[in-house]
């Protein structure tokens, strides 16, 4: 008992050690580059300011709620279509026929690729960056949802069948709940890859958005802002894994071990 | 012979192009009988158990339950498989409810047998567990208990306790034999083990090799718990060897 505690707060001291290590690294090769880097503390300075002081009409908060916002709208939309879309080509053999093959030529352009066409037919206002948000979680949904249904263990299937379910029962009370955690993996993967795309689209063409924070800190020389930006980024996007994977753990309890 | 004949095979065939995998195999169970078959390992036995529980049709022959050509649809026909196949998602409870709520039987039917189900097995503690968290050999319990709880017309298992040690099977086919006698189920249990089918049968098919056909059968008409130990055991346990021998 006293020694797992000792060996947690040493693997606790070395994690610590690793921050304060990355800290002074960074201190350093701020003070020896002759301010082209702020150090930790301006840039922690900034963030204070930023809180308060708005960028472009608004704080880092608003800026940060319109990205979360666009992810959010176009993500929740992907997910109903993306699970309809990859079951429907997982259960139903003729509709994976005639779907599948598009879907395959559509599937390996990167979805930032689009931006150029998207901003075209849609303009510059709030849809091309949720039509762009949508196109990148669209496709990890389907695919993990195709191959969550498509990897059941047979022998459930049967089991269902001999039970006397029917073809809808199969899928909503078989292969649905085996699937379940495929989906919510393809999920997560989308959450990731639309906060990569709003990032994206915004820093193409926006009025807000923490991608046009960071270009606006490009075009005004303004490293430290780019800097907050970008840990705020990374921590939102630590915040999203955590959550999905507290939602991940209710959905799926008897996935727990 | 009469009206207590729960399922009648008769003249059973199945061809697979001009292979004959299952030549004219008759026979009758009896309402609430539990049969079991052995055989030959590769006797054809998967063919044979797919054709009982109509997941393919036979070329000629037919299976009549309570006189009616057999149909998954109207007749209650049941599997235990040889793996496990608990529906992970599920709770103990909620798997031995599962194929009650599919026929959507009454709420306090599938209650009633759920716990008379979970009571037979003991596993009381478990209700609220996930198959994950018990051992392999209570997932199978589990699914033996689902299919005994659905009253089936008939009760295939293939093997189930095919990959556990001695000692748990003894356990097992004494709760299996609790289990029929509770639910009155007609059953038939395949095994390539001659033991555990005079231990459980009351009636003994033993089946020939490829083209397979129904060689012989021995009545088992020893009392019950069974001893493996006494000499009219042994007995009949040589006397089906002796039938199942090709070499």
């Amino acid at each position: 008992m006293k020694t797992n505690i000792l060996k947690n707060k040493f693997y606790l001291g070395l994690s610590a050690l690793s921050v304060l290590l990355l800290l002074l690294a960074w201190t350093y090769v701020s003070i020896s580059g002759g301010g082209l880097i702020p150090t930790p503390f301006e840039t922690f300075k900034r963030f204070i300011e930023l809180l308060y002081k708005p960028v472009a009409n608004g704080t880092i908060f608003i800026h940060l709620l319109v990205s979360l916002k666009r992810v959010i709208i176009a993500f929740l939309i992907a997910s109903f279509a993306g699970i309809f879309l990859g079951v429907m080509l997982g259960w139903n053999k003729r509709f994976n026929a005639f779907f599948g093959p598009i879907f395959e030529i559509l599937r390996p352009i990167p979805p930032i690729a689009w931006i150029p066409l998207v901003i075209l037919w849609f303009g510059i206002g709030e849809t091309p960056k949720v039509v762009i948000v949508f196109i990148g979680s669209f496709v990890p949904i389907v695919l993990n949802t195709f191959s969550g249904i498509k990897m059941i263990d047979s022998l459930l299937i049967s089991a269902g069948k001999v039970l006397g379910a029917n073809e809808r029962q199969l899928l909503w009370d078989v292969a649905m709940p085996a699937s379940l955690p495929a989906i919510l993996a393809g999920m997560k993967t989308a959450l990731g890859s639309g906060w990569m795309c709003v990032l994206a689209a915004e820093m193409v063409v926006a009025k807000q958005g923490v991608g046009f924070l960071i270009v606006r800190g490009m075009e005004s020389g303004d490293s430290s802002l780019i800097i907050v930006c970008m840990i705020v980024i990374g921590l939102v996007s630590a915040l999203i894994t955590f959550s999905l994977t507290k939602f991940e753990r209710k959905m799926c309890p008897w996935q727990t071990r | 012979m009469g009206s207590d004949i729960k399922v009648q095979v008769k003249n059973l065939t199945k061809k697979f192009g001009d292979l004959l995998v299952l030549d004219n195999a008759s026979f009758d169970i009896k309402k609430g009988e539990f049969l079991c078959i052995v055989g030959p390992t590769g006797c054809g036995k998967t063919t044979f158990l797919n054709l009982l529980v109509k997941l393919i049709e036979p070329t000629e022959g037919q299976i009549l339950i309570d006189g009616e050509p057999a149909d998954p649809k109207k007749h209650n026909l049941s599997f235990v498989f040889q793996e496990p196949s608990a529906f992970p998602w599920l709770t103990v409870e909620q798997n031995i409810r599962y194929g009650l709520e599919t026929k959507k039987v009454a709420e306090g039917i599938i209650k009633e047998r759920t716990d008379q189900i979970i009571g037979l097995l003991g596993l009381e503690k478990f209700r609220k567990s996930y198959p994950h968290q018990l051992s392999a050999s209570t997932e199978q319990r589990i699914v033996i208990g689902r299919s005994f709880a659905m009253h089936p017309d008939l009760l295939l298992m293939d093997e189930p306790y095919g990959q556990m040690d001695i000692k748990l099977r003894y356990y097992l086919e004494d709760e299996v034999i609790k289990l029929w006698k509770a639910t009155g189920s007609t059953v038939i249990f395949i095994t390539h083990n001659i033991e555990e089918a005079v231990y459980l049968a009351e009636r003994c098919l033993v089946l020939s090799q490829k083209p397979t056909t129904v060689k012989s059968e021995v009545v088992i008409d020893l009392e019950r718990p069974r001893n493996i130990a006494d000499p009219r055991f042994i007995d009949i346990r040589q006397k089906v060897t002796d039938m199942i021998k090709w070499w």
